[in-house]
């Protein structure tokens, strides 16, 4: 299946330390891509460097073939308007109340909506997590699981067909958390490309159709799940379970769909 | 030894060269503002009602006190040298051409300055830069580009208003101390001011507007990894844009008398 976003020997480095070294990488269209691995082995980095907020120091994105860097300003914002990325810290903007940062988007790309149209879509999207109380809160004033699902909820305002999802199911209750993989099924459902960095093994065997296992910086395997499983050296087996083994205590099912 | 010279060079010029770089984007940006959504325009409003309403009172004292202090001292001191007629020029020079500008430039350094850059550097700690690019809205013109237009157009209307107070409100606090016919005083300042007093005056505070902002901008953005970069931003961006303003203030002022 055709790519949409490739990455070629990207390598990001932060004081001479390198981040991400020589990683390759194929995000399939419509596809969910799960990037596992031990923390600090650069899977954020990766998420940023695909979705085009971190510049790489080597190596190039390409986006449907073309590459990012020499995208022309209008084809870059529809990229980016295409894209939701829920941060790993949420991100949220501190001096905007709730509603407001979800508001901005809409404001921005759709300036053709009245104030009411906005409210109504920001309100159905807080209604529908629970959290319609809290609009009118400061992000400070949330508790950290809530500013995660803002973030969830501010990544999928304006409808994208590519999700970047840095630990979505971080630091949020079942019952949230039930809602949100609803939310992140039916987005599956709709063929969104998404492309996740969790430890969730719920989250993984529900939605994971590729898989890339980092380690210090570099790609140790990526492909088909199946295939992964399949050749999966003793090391990527020992990352796996090291990665998941909190989370399998559980839940069994990614462990069991690779056969761990 | 030579060896370090010459990469600390390097540094400083690849250094000197992305600001270029970034200022010619901020002016880029700033042209294409006009034309863009109504949502920056928004963060304009607020950042002149930051940046100039607020620092009314501040800019009144001060203005007020100055204008006082040259009256007084003007209408003790020269009519010894029998020179009273100077003192309306002297008054205009003062505060028109020089201090006008450089204080009012101080004041915003102060105020806006530290604020511009330690908001920008928490934001970009928390991830709100990459979190505006990954929506699609460019954070240079939503939010780099009105604080950029609002402190240069701040600072030229807050001179404007340093001007206006420290030449004609300042009349009224002298007649408490040193009673002057109000009809004389005018007069007598209206024509002394030269076009080229009032040119000087709106050259040099959009000058200095520019540097007080795009030091501070700069400055904030060069914030990448820890919250104690923060105030030793903040620090850098009041250091360089005093420096900057006051080098900027010579220059202009050596043109004017070449």
């Amino acid at each position: 299946m055709e790519e949409l976003i490739s990455l070629k020997e990207i390598t990001v480095t932060a004081q001479s330390y390198e981040i991400l070294s020589q990683v390759s990488l194929g995000i399939r269209r419509g596809k969910c891509t799960i990037v596992m691995g031990p923390s600090g082995c650069g899977k954020s980095t990766l998420l940023k460097v695909a979705a085009g907020l971190i510049v790489p120091d080597r190596g190039k994105v390409f986006w449907e073939g073309e590459e990012l860097s020499r995208l022309s300003e209008k084809k870059l914002r529809q990229f980016r308007k295409m894209n939701g990325f829920v941060f790993q810290d949420a991100a949220l903007w501190a001096n905007r109340s709730i509603s407001e940062n979800l508001a901005l988007p809409l404001q921005f790309h759709h300036p053709e909506l009245s104030a009411s149209e906005i409210d109504r879509q920001v309100n159905g999207h807080l209604a529908r997590m629970s959290l319609i109380s809290s609009s009118p809160l400061r992000p400070s004033q949330l508790s950290q699981g809530e500013r995660k699902i803002v973030s969830f909820l501010r990544a999928i305002i304006l409808q994208p067909s590519i999700l970047f999802l840095d630990e979505p199911t971080s630091f949020i209750d079942h019952e949230m958390l039930e809602k949100m993989m609803k939310v992140i099924g039916e987005y599956r459902e709709r063929s969104c490309t998404i492309v996740a960095v969790t430890h969730d093994a719920h989250l993984t065997s529900m939605i994971a159709d590729d898989l890339a296992v980092l380690k210090e910086g570099r790609v140790l395997a990526s492909g088909q799940l199946s295939e992964v499983r399949r050749n999966a050296s003793r090391e990527v087996s020992a990352i796996l379970s090291q990665v998941l083994s909190q989370a399998a205590t559980y839940d069994s099912d990614l462990l069991d769909l690779l056969g761990g | 030894m030579i060896g370090e010279l010459g990469l600390w060079f390097k540094s400083k010029f690849r250094d000197f060269l992305y600001a270029c770089g970034f200022l010619l984007n901020v002016l880029k940006e700033s042209l294409l503002f006009l034309r863009q959504r109504q949502v920056g325009f928004r963060v304009l409003v607020l950042q002149i009602l930051f940046t100039a309403v607020e620092a009314l009172g501040i800019v009144s004292l001060i203005s007020l006190a100055l204008g006082a202090v040259i009256i007084v001292q003007g209408v003790s001191i020269l009519p010894k040298f029998g020179q009273e007629q100077l003192l309306y020029t002297i008054l205009i020079i003062v505060i028109t051409r020089e201090l006008g500008p450089i204080l009012t430039a101080f004041i915003i350094i102060a105020r806006s300055g530290t604020a511009i850059a330690t908001e920008l550097g928490n934001m970009v700690i928390s991830h709100e830069i990459e979190a505006y690019l990954s929506v699609g809205i460019n954070p240079i013109s939503y939010l780099v580009v009105p604080r950029f237009l609002a402190v240069t157009v701040s600072m030229l209307l807050l001179t404007f208003y340093f001007n206006f107070l420290g030449l004609f409100g300042s009349f009224f606090i002298t007649q408490l101390i040193s009673p002057i016919q109000f009809g004389e005083y005018f007069r007598n300042l209206l024509s002394s001011l030269q076009v080229v007093d009032i040119v000087s005056s709106i050259i040099k505070s959009t000058v200095f507007g520019i540097i007080i902002s795009f030091t501070a901008i700069y400055q904030g953005f060069k914030v990448q990894a820890s919250s104690t970069e923060i105030p030793q931003v903040a620090i850098k961006a009041v250091g360089q844009g005093f420096v900057f303003c006051i080098l900027a203030d010579a220059v202009i002022t050596l043109i004017y008398y070449l």
